[in-house]
This record gives structure tokens, sequence and C-alpha cells, in this order.
């Protein structure tokens, strides 16, 4: 197994987990039957979105280790740093969102 | 009353809940230490990593468990009627999101130790590692504040004035 290409598709999977996670969170609170579908998959939204965003993290891992066939240290270096960049962006984003609905303003 | 029923009390949930994601911090903070002083054997990094991948993987699982089923009928409504209804609405709806993104970020770091040291190092990989770390126990350490504020909220939450 080629290391440096597992941690790149590892670094994305995650960004992609990060995304889907932030999407699916907003989109379920501002759509009822999205969220009315999440607790009927599990008995509860989040347990649902919990299960869902590993699996993806898991498949989108798998899925990606082929196709990142670069995996010199500049490739490398770039995947955790917008690993990084993506976690803060999806902590304000979140933050953010739920700070709005709770002033009423979406 | 047997050992399971222990375990899925409340304060114990809450309690392994917190217990689990110190020891994930700690573990990756270590680790942070370590990718920046260059100290301690490849061996060494990859046992703090996955030290601290399932303490986080525990601590999701007894909060979660804890979140699922007594939260939403116990706690939220008296956080809601009481002095700091935001507490609920933007604390628990960001830490409970947010916890989500932990796990996969902890697993990147675990596979960044399994390089050797030597590959470490040629892939310019030791600063980006240890920022990486260092954003899991900072994302670790804001989710403890967090869930100081929902407890505290719980606790006042009968006061309404």
């Amino acid at each position: 197994m080629n290391k440096p290409r597992l941690i790149i598709a590892s670094a994305y999977a995650a960004i992609l987990t990060i995304i889907f996670v932030v999407v699916v969170t907003i989109w379920a609170e501002l759509a009822a039957p999205l969220k009315d579908w999440l607790k009927a998959f599990s008995g509860h939204h989040w347990t649902s979105k919990s299960i869902f965003s590993i699996l993806l993290y898991i498949a989108a891992t798998i899925a990606m280790y082929p196709i990142f066939q670069k995996s010199e240290g500049a490739s490398v270096r770039r995947a955790v740093s917008l690993l990084i960049i993506f976690t803060v962006l999806g902590v304000v984003a979140l933050a953010a969102f739920y700070t709005g609905h709770h002033l009423k303003f979406f | 009353m047997d050992l399971l029923a222990i375990i899925q009390g409340k304060p114990v949930l809450i309690g392994l809940h917190l217990g689990f994601a110190i020891i994930g911090i700690d573990a990756f903070l270590w680790l942070f230490g370590k990718l920046r002083g260059d100290g301690g054997s490849r061996k060494s990094m990859i046992i703090t990593a996955a030290v601290g991948t399932i303490a986080f993987t525990a601590s999701w699982i007894a909060g979660g468990y804890y979140y699922v089923t007594y939260y939403g009928t116990l706690v939220r409504p008296i956080i809601k009627s009481g002095l700091a209804p935001w507490a609920h609405n933007i604390i628990m709806e960001t830490k409970e999101h947010i916890f989500l993104f932990i796990i996969p970020l902890a697993i990147t770091v675990l596979f960044i130790t399994f390089l050797e040291k030597k590959d470490m190092d040629r892939l310019g990989l030791r600063r980006p590692a240890g920022r990486l770390s260092l954003t899991i126990v900072i994302l670790g350490l804001l989710i403890g504040a967090m869930g100081f504020i929902i407890s505290a909220a719980a606790r006042w939450g009968g006061i309404t004035s």
C-alpha cells in the first residue's frame, strides 16, 4: 500500500465528509421531509448523519485511493492543509447557520 | 444492577463521553509535541494516534447514546424553557454536528504516523501533520467548552429570572 496516496485519499474523503455533514445538516433544518427521512432511517436524525458520514468517509477513501497517482510531498501537504481549512470553514458555517436560525434570519 | 445498566446510567455516560474525549485531546496534543520536536519513535507515534482515535470513537459512542436516549426528552426541554435557549439552539446543535468531523481527521493523522520517519521528512509532512493534530486538539477543546455551556444551561434551566 502506498502510504502517501492513502493519506491524500483520507484527507480528501474527510473534506467530502465535512461538506456532507454541513450540507445535509443545513438542508435538513430547512426541509422537514429530509429531517423526517433521516429520523425514520435510524430512529434519530443525528444517528443517521453519523452512519452516513462514516460510511461516506470509508467509501470515499477507498474510491479515491487509486485516483491520486501523484503522491509527492506537495500533493500530500496540499491535501492536509485543505483539510484543516475545510474543518475551520465547517465549524464556522454550522455555528453561523444555527446562530442565524436561532435569530430567525432564515 | 448489572454492569450494562451501570454503563447506561446518565452520569456514567456523560463521564465516559468526557473522559474519553480528554484522553483523545491529550493523545493528539502529545502527538503534536512529538511531531514538532521530532521526538519519539514511529511506533510510539502510531500508538499515540491510535489511542487518540479509539478514545474519540468511544467518546462519540457514549455521548451519542446519551444524546439520542436522554438528551432530547430530559435535558433539551429544560434548556429551551430556561434562561438560555440559545445554548441548545446554537451551541448544542453546532456541537453535535462538528463532533462528526473528528473521526475522519483522527484517522488521517493515524495514517500519517504510518510513514517511516525519513519518508515524513522527505515529504515535508512533519509540520502539516502537527498542525492537523493541533486542529483536532482545538476542536476537542471547543467541543468541551460547548458541553460546559450546555451543562450550565441545563443546571440553571429551572431559574427563569
